[in-house]
């Protein structure tokens, strides 16, 4: 589904991302961790094009992207993002957020798009909220129109990036409900958190990041039971 | 109390011509501002893109126009270039107060879509949405809305400054004033004079301001409708 081939990302004189190669299969779920500056979210946000790496590739179903003549819109609109502080679009009602890129991107009939956004609205449960203003939700109702927001472009990709770390401890449960239905339904995911517990009941593997390097792979309770990097052990006794 | 009766006179007698003079003030700025709102947009624009020619050209104009009196930029466009083209004194007025004010509303409008929160941009652009279409339905619309404060004052400025047009024979309100306290020798009582009508057409123009921008809130969300 993604293949990325010796990708690296410099930041100025600062490199955060030192050749790494990964592989994301489709229907599978990856968990990257690692300590603040280890290069995870640059890592992820390379993967939407947010940010542009300064070398290697990366190929998304079976389609190289690192060449400038490839459309990136086209590229978005396969690849759904979520992102720590929700971004919902202010002007908007829960429902116009959710149409917005189907209409305007995809130019479905708008009568298909509200019946789609019911639906995913129905899923994340805020069946209720869709004539709602994002300042009227908590944070983890906006996290989950975020996320409905980004299904309803059908991607074939979700990226999460720090999903519930802009949350109120009492919601974060109902945002990982959402993204444990999901990776159930077989959504290939990559997710950035800090939710241990999530990513070891939800990932089928975790990945490690330091200083710009994956140190460490595995399955998850692998990993998080026997990891073999001195530094996964620090972090992981520092979060655990 | 002579002061009193002095002012009243002056305002039975020019207060016609004061008021003929208002609405030549009041057009003055409103053609230029029109002007000035379609130079804010384009040069914002071009500030804001990632072209870089563009961005210099932006800032060449507003640098140039910002770095100048805007009496000097009248006096240019009525009399300096009136051996290649000759404007009337309204249309070269108009033209430097456009000019002038344009610069002005460019920053305004770039500080106002700049302000808004980047993640915003990230938000759109991943959904799959081209720039163009991310800034016309999603940045904008917020911008637009914080732009409207300081263009409200930007206006007022403007209204003010068309005073300077006076110099070119213009007879708006200032010109007026030059006028009729040249006939009369009571500076005191007719720039006072003066002074009141430039405050009252301020205040009306506040008072719209202020209605615009609170219609517009964005802060205040409409009444949530049930499902």
């Amino acid at each position: 589904m993604i293949e990325i081939r010796q990708l690296s990302k410099s930041f100025g004189s600062l490199q955060v991302l030192k050749n790494i190669d990964l592989t994301i299969k489709q229907q599978e779920v990856v968990v990257l961790i690692g300590s603040s500056g280890s290069g995870k979210s640059t890592l992820l946000r390379c993967l939407n094009f947010l940010e542009t790496a300064n070398g290697g590739e990366i190929i998304i179903d079976s389609e190289l992207i690192n060449s400038d003549k490839t459309n990136l819109n086209k590229v978005r609109e396969k690849v759904g993002m979520v992102f720590q502080h929700f971004n919902l679009f202010p002007h908007k009602t829960v429902l116009e957020n959710i149409i917005e890129a189907p209409i305007y991107v995809k130019r479905e009939k708008k009568e298909h798009a509200i019946l789609k956004a019911q639906k995913l609205l129905q899923k994340v449960g805020l069946r209720d909220k869709a004539n709602f203003y994002p300042e009227q939700l908590s944070g983890g109702q906006k996290q989950r129109v975020a996320i409905a927001r980004a299904l309803a472009m059908e991607p074939q990709v979700m990226l999460f990036d720090e999903p519930t770390s802009a949350l109120d401890p009492e919601l974060v449960g109902e945002v990982l409900q959402v993204m444990k239905e999901l990776a159930r339904e077989g959504m290939t995911m990559v997710i950035v958190t800090h939710e241990m517990g999530f990513a070891k009941e939800v990932a089928d593997r975790v990945i490690m990041l330091a200083d710009g390097y994956i140190i460490e792979e595995n399955h998850p309770n692998e990993l998080f039971s026997n990891p073999q990097h001195e530094r996964t052990q620090r972090f992981l006794n520092q979060v655990l | 109390m002579t002061l009193f009766t002095n002012i009243i006179d002056i305002i039975s007698e020019h207060g016609i011509a004061f008021l003929k003079a208002s609405w030549m003030t009041i057009s003055i700025t409103a053609i230029s501002l029109l002007f000035a709102m379609i130079i804010g947009f384009i040069f914002s624009s071009f500030k804001i893109s990632s072209n870089k020619i563009l961005n210099r050209i932006a800032d060449l104009y507003i640098g140039i126009i910002r770095g100048t009196p805007l009496i000097v930029q009248i006096m240019f466009l009525y009399y300096g270039i009136a051996n290649f083209v000759t404007l009337s004194s309204f249309t070269a007025g108009a033209l430097a107060l456009g000019i002038h004010t344009g610069a002005y509303i460019a920053e305004i409008i770039r500080g106002a879509v700049q302000s808004i929160d980047r993640g915003q941009l990230e938000a759109a652009r991943s959904l799959g949405m081209p720039k163009s279409l991310a800034m016309r339905r999603i940045i904008f619309p917020q911008a637009y809305k914080r732009a409207i404060p300081p263009l409200g004052n930007q206006f007022i400025i403007s209204l003010k400054d068309s005073s300077l047009v006076a110099y070119i024979s213009v007879t708006d309100l200032y010109n007026t004033a030059l006028t009729v306290q040249g006939e009369n020798f009571m500076p005191f009582e007719t720039y006072f004079v003066v002074g009141l009508y430039y405050l009252i057409i301020v205040l009306i123009f506040t008072f719209i301001t202020n209605k615009v921008e609170k219609k517009l809130d964005v802060s205040k969300p409409k009444e949530a409708l049930p499902a």
